[in-house]
């Protein structure tokens, strides 16, 4: 196991001159759980306005089964909103910590929408004076729109259970990718019943109005954000793959060029949803950073060797119609508050990091993690930009306990001095990520100045 | 796990509190103990309305708005006995209420009062047939 120290000093080289250095920008990340949660208030609201009273204990069971069968329902149209791939959202928040949202969100409302049902139909039968089961009956193939809400919430207790951790290992990306766009067909299922039974729907008027305007304006959002965007994209641009380099065992850059490419508005650090229509292909967009600044005439992608999509990547013809979706991502120079960065890669987590080490202004240190010495994709063009910049590189190769520079605070303060006063981007495995966060915080460096993004999905 | 707990935990405080705050009797019925069914051995057995003596003539009572629509009632006094009740708001062509009505008015009519058990599959509109039907007997108490 080697370590491979590239100090550079810095020569005669034309270097941008430093920007004055913004003050640290909150991102109003914190504003988008405000609103949020202020619209779950309005319907608790809701259910408080028409609620005169509660008496008995099937009083008690009904009113907690509409409460929790409102926020349910307030809870998919803003889980499918977070999806969305609203651009300012996605912007302000990060891709990774909208998906992070989705998911503990996603959790919380599965198991609302089992209490709802549990709780409705219990204190429907206390109240009706019937056993359970000829309640459940009564009102699923009787109460207007329930046959489809019941298959609503079957789907998405499906759903649940085919995303919890354990079955998540089991299956590739796609597969859970696209058993996750049964939700789409539970919540239009689940939507009906709750405007044709719920209590605070049928008797008010402008509740109907804002249920529906919240729900029509969600799916509005997807529409526009995750298909119609798309299609535009691929009719103005017309984005093909040009070329498809090795650049490691295992990965390789894909050369995209198309029409007018700096309409885009790309930003070293940030990604794109790729979608190549090939066989094989055509139905998975997946994620992938920019691995190069963007030029009017050229993207580059590079892809490591992982699920099946990324598999076939490496046997894509040159000719091949792309569809692109992005930009995404926070990941960028805006995040930055310090003069001094430090970039952390871990494997192929380098590719956002490198446009990011050839534009960010001030003084920028790269250390690269990766197994094996020849596993350090880019390597050669990493090089050239700290000898171009007269920026450092750091590769650090080995794995565990035989990695020559561990990831711990006395290891990187010995490789980096004042490692305290820089701002930190980290990219790479979820392991490596959360290892880097520790020792950076145990270096000093304050939790607003370390950025990362993970596409653990 | 730790905040699978606290979401749960929190969930279930908040619920208890905002029920909890609501005031646990009914305003329209005074507060109805549920009341056992008539007692099927003695159909015979003319059940009583000691509080409505005398009174006769025809009362309306409120419109209640249920999660299925606004119910109303008008009842038919005869020296105190409920004779006939009509359905102004609430009836159903299809669905599980489509037939409530009749069978709600039939057990008002067997029990004299407004103390009846909801019709399964018709829970809301049990609720506000019961609530209406209470009303119709408060005004002609009053």
């Amino acid at each position: 196991m080697t370590t491979v120290p590239h100090a550079r000093t810095g020569g005669p080289v034309p270097r941008p001159a430093p920007p004055p250095v913004r003050r640290p920008r909150r991102f109003p990340a914190e504003g988008a759980l405000v609103v949020v949660f202020g619209g779950a208030a309005a319907v608790l609201a809701l259910w408080w306005r028409h609620t005169p009273s509660v008496v008995g204990l099937d009083g008690w069971l009904t009113g907690a089964g509409r409460i929790t069968g409102l926020l349910a329902g307030y809870a998919c149209a803003v889980l499918l909103a977070l999806m969305a791939r609203v651009p300012v959202l996605d912007r302000v928040v990060g891709t990774d910590r909208l998906a992070r949202w989705h998911a503990t969100g996603g959790r919380y409302t599965v198991f609302l929408a089992l209490a709802h049902t549990a709780l409705i139909i219990w204190g429907s039968s206390v109240s009706s004076r019937t056993n359970v089961i000829d309640q459940t009956a009564t009102m699923v193939f009787e109460y207007e729109d329930l046959l489809q809400g019941t298959i609503g919430l079957l789907l998405l207790l499906g759903v649940g259970a085919v995303s919890a951790r354990a079955a998540r290992r089991r299956m590739s990306y796609e597969t859970w990718h696209h058993l996750h766009f049964c939700t789409y067909l539970a919540v239009f299922l689940a939507f009906f019943h709750q405007l044709s039974n719920g209590a605070d729907f049928v008797a008010d008027r402008p509740a109907r109005i804002a249920w529906y305007t919240l729900y029509l304006g969600v799916a509005a959002l997807l529409l526009w954000n995750r298909f119609l965007t798309p299609v535009r994209r691929a009719l103005r641009h017309r984005l093909r793959v040009a070329e498809v380099h090795p650049e490691a065992p295992g990965v390789v850059s894909v050369y995209v060029t198309g029409r007018r490419l700096a309409e885009l508005g790309a930003q070293p650090g940030q990604f794109f949803r790729w979608r190549f229509l090939a066989p094989g292909h055509w139905w998975a967009a997946n994620p992938f950073s920019l691995s190069a600044p963007a030029d009017p005439r050229h993207l580059r992608i590079t892809v490591k060797e992982a699920g099946g999509h990324s598999r076939a990547v490496a046997r894509l013809r040159p000719g091949t119609r792309v569809w692109a979706e992005g930009p995404y991502g926070a990941f960028t120079a805006a995040r930055r508050s310090s003069a001094k960065v430090l970039l952390l890669g871990g494997g192929v987590g380098i590719t956002p990091l490198r446009p990011l080490f050839e534009t960010l202004p001030g003084e920028v240190t790269l250390v690269y993690f990766a197994r094996r010495a020849e596993d350090l994709a880019l390597r050669g063009e990493l090089d050239e930009i700290a000898a171009a910049r007269g920026a450092r590189v750091h590769y650090a190769v080995g794995e565990g306990a035989g990695t020559s520079l561990p990831l711990t605070a006395d290891a990187l303060g010995a490789v980096i001095p004042d490692l305290a006063a820089h701002d930190v981007y980290v990219c790479g495995p979820p392991g490596m990520t959360e290892a880097a966060r520790r020792a950076l915080r145990d270096a000093g460096v304050p939790r607003r100045r370390i950025h990362h993004e993970s596409f653990a999905f | 796990m730790l905040r699978a707990v606290a979401a749960t935990t929190a969930t279930v405080a908040g619920l208890f509190l905002l029920l909890a705050l609501k005031p646990h009797q009914s305003p329209t019925a005074a507060a109805a103990p549920p009341v056992e069914p008539t007692p099927g051995g003695s159909p015979s057995a003319v059940p009583s309305a000691p509080e409505r003596d005398g009174t006769s003539g025809t009362f309306t009572g409120d419109t209640i708005d249920t999660a299925r629509g606004p119910v109303q009632v008008r009842v038919t006094l005869a020296k105190g006995r409920l004779t006939a009740i009509a359905v102004l708001k609430g009836e159903h062509r299809e669905g599980p209420s489509a037939d409530a009505l009749a069978r709600l008015t039939k057990r008002a009519l067997a029990a004299q009062n407004a103390k009846i058990d909801a019709v399964s599959g018709a829970t809301f509109t049990s609720e506000g047939y019961r609530s209406s039907l209470q009303s119709a007997l408060d005004r002609a108490d009053g």
